[in-house]
């Protein structure tokens, strides 16, 4: 009986759980806002070795430990330029 | 010189095409010059709830092609004299889309019409960027629904980024819909409340849509559902379109069921 009337409307869990969520996605896709042209930047360099397809920044928070990982895929149909 | 407003969701199926095209007629009801189009390459679904399907003889990709001039391919309405409508192709997919051709038909679009309502791709789809990066104004769709609501804020960040005016440093205007809204399910404390949702997005609201079963009777047979005046979420369009035109229209609040007595004592105790 208690149990019924102390229970959480459903209403006020999700406005929490969303807070919480977009809280933690706003914080992964606009980490910074220079990271279009960090990438443009990246894929600059690394062409001048090998072919690019494309390049994935993703900032990383676990605890007090923060960290930039970034994925270049790779171009298969070129081959690695002699240097 | 018209307004572009593009008609954006996180997901799919919240609602945005029959937004779209009940906007579009209203605003074309309030007198304005109106061209609704169907962003949605490859799904085709706004040209029947226009029920203007059999209509269809261009559509918005041989458009941007140059196959066909956007006179030939706009499609007036039955309805209203004011509203012209552009299909979206079924046949190609969303990749065909391209910066300086979506610039080209939204500028053309703009000199012969007060309003271009585009309605987009979901935000998490590709079509959606090309879609809103040359609107001078979005209208987001939600339903009072967890995920509708993450997805829509998704969709809002790429908006604030990929944005043409955003990027030349003005601002694009952002307006929310709340769809589908149950009146009982928020008395009970079931389903979120309007000042929740935009607290959570922090965009303005435009209006409320309730829940109406009106709407699923009102896309079979081809007729936007503002065309009927006994229904709620109609007249709830109405309203909205009203505001768009520069009308003040007060906020209705059918988030307190109007029906019977219970439901109005149970509002008095949230």
């Amino acid at each position: 009986m208690f149990g019924f009337f102390k229970r959480k409307k459903s209403a006020s869990v999700a406005k929490d759980r969303l807070t919480i969520a977009i809280m933690s996605d706003r914080d992964r896709t606009n980490a910074y806002p220079f990271m279009d042209e960090m990438k443009a930047e990246i894929i600059e360099v690394v062409k001048k070795y090998i072919g690019v397809k494309g390049v994935e920044i993703k900032k990383e928070v676990d605890g007090d430990l923060e960290a930039l990982s970034i994925d270049v895929e790779l171009d298969s149909d070129t081959v690695v330029k002699k240097i | 010189m018209g307004i572009v407003i593009a008609v954006i969701s996180g997901k799919g199926g919240v609602g945005k095409t029959t937004a779209t095209a009940n906007l579009g007629l209203g605003v074309a009801l309030n007198d304005k010059k109106c061209v609704v189009v169907d962003f949605d390459i490859g799904q085709r679904n706004l040209d029947m709830i226009l029920g203007l399907e059999n209509r269809v003889v261009y559509d918005i990709v041989q458009v941007m092609e140059g196959d066909a001039s956007v006179k030939q391919a706009l499609i007036k309405s039955k309805v209203n004299e004011n509203l012209f409508f552009l299909a979206a192709s079924q046949s190609k997919d969303k990749t065909v889309l391209e910066s300086d051709k979506v610039q080209k038909l939204v500028t053309e679009l703009k000199e012969d019409f007060d309003f271009v309502i585009l309605d987009a791709p979901a935000g998490i789809e590709s079509g959606y960027e090309h879609t809103i990066e040359f609107a001078d104004a979005a209208i987001i769709v939600v339903n009072p629904e967890v995920s509708s609501i993450r997805d829509a804020d998704r969709a809002i960040g790429i908006l604030d980024s990929k944005s043409y005016k955003v990027k030349n440093g003005e601002e694009v205007a952002k307006y929310l819909i709340i769809n589908r809204i149950d009146a009982d399910m928020v008395q009970k404390g079931e389903m979120l409340k309007s000042e929740d949702i935009l607290e959570i997005l922090s965009v303005k609201l435009l209006g409320k849509v309730p829940e109406d079963k009106g709407v699923i009777d009102a896309s079979n047979q081809g007729k936007p559902v503002i065309l009927d005046k006994k229904s709620l979420a109609g007249q709830a369009y109405l309203r909205i379109a009203s505001r768009l035109c520069g009308k003040k229209v007060d906020m209705k609040d059918i988030e307190v069921a109007n029906s019977g007595f219970f439901s109005k004592l149970s509002g008095m105790f949230k």
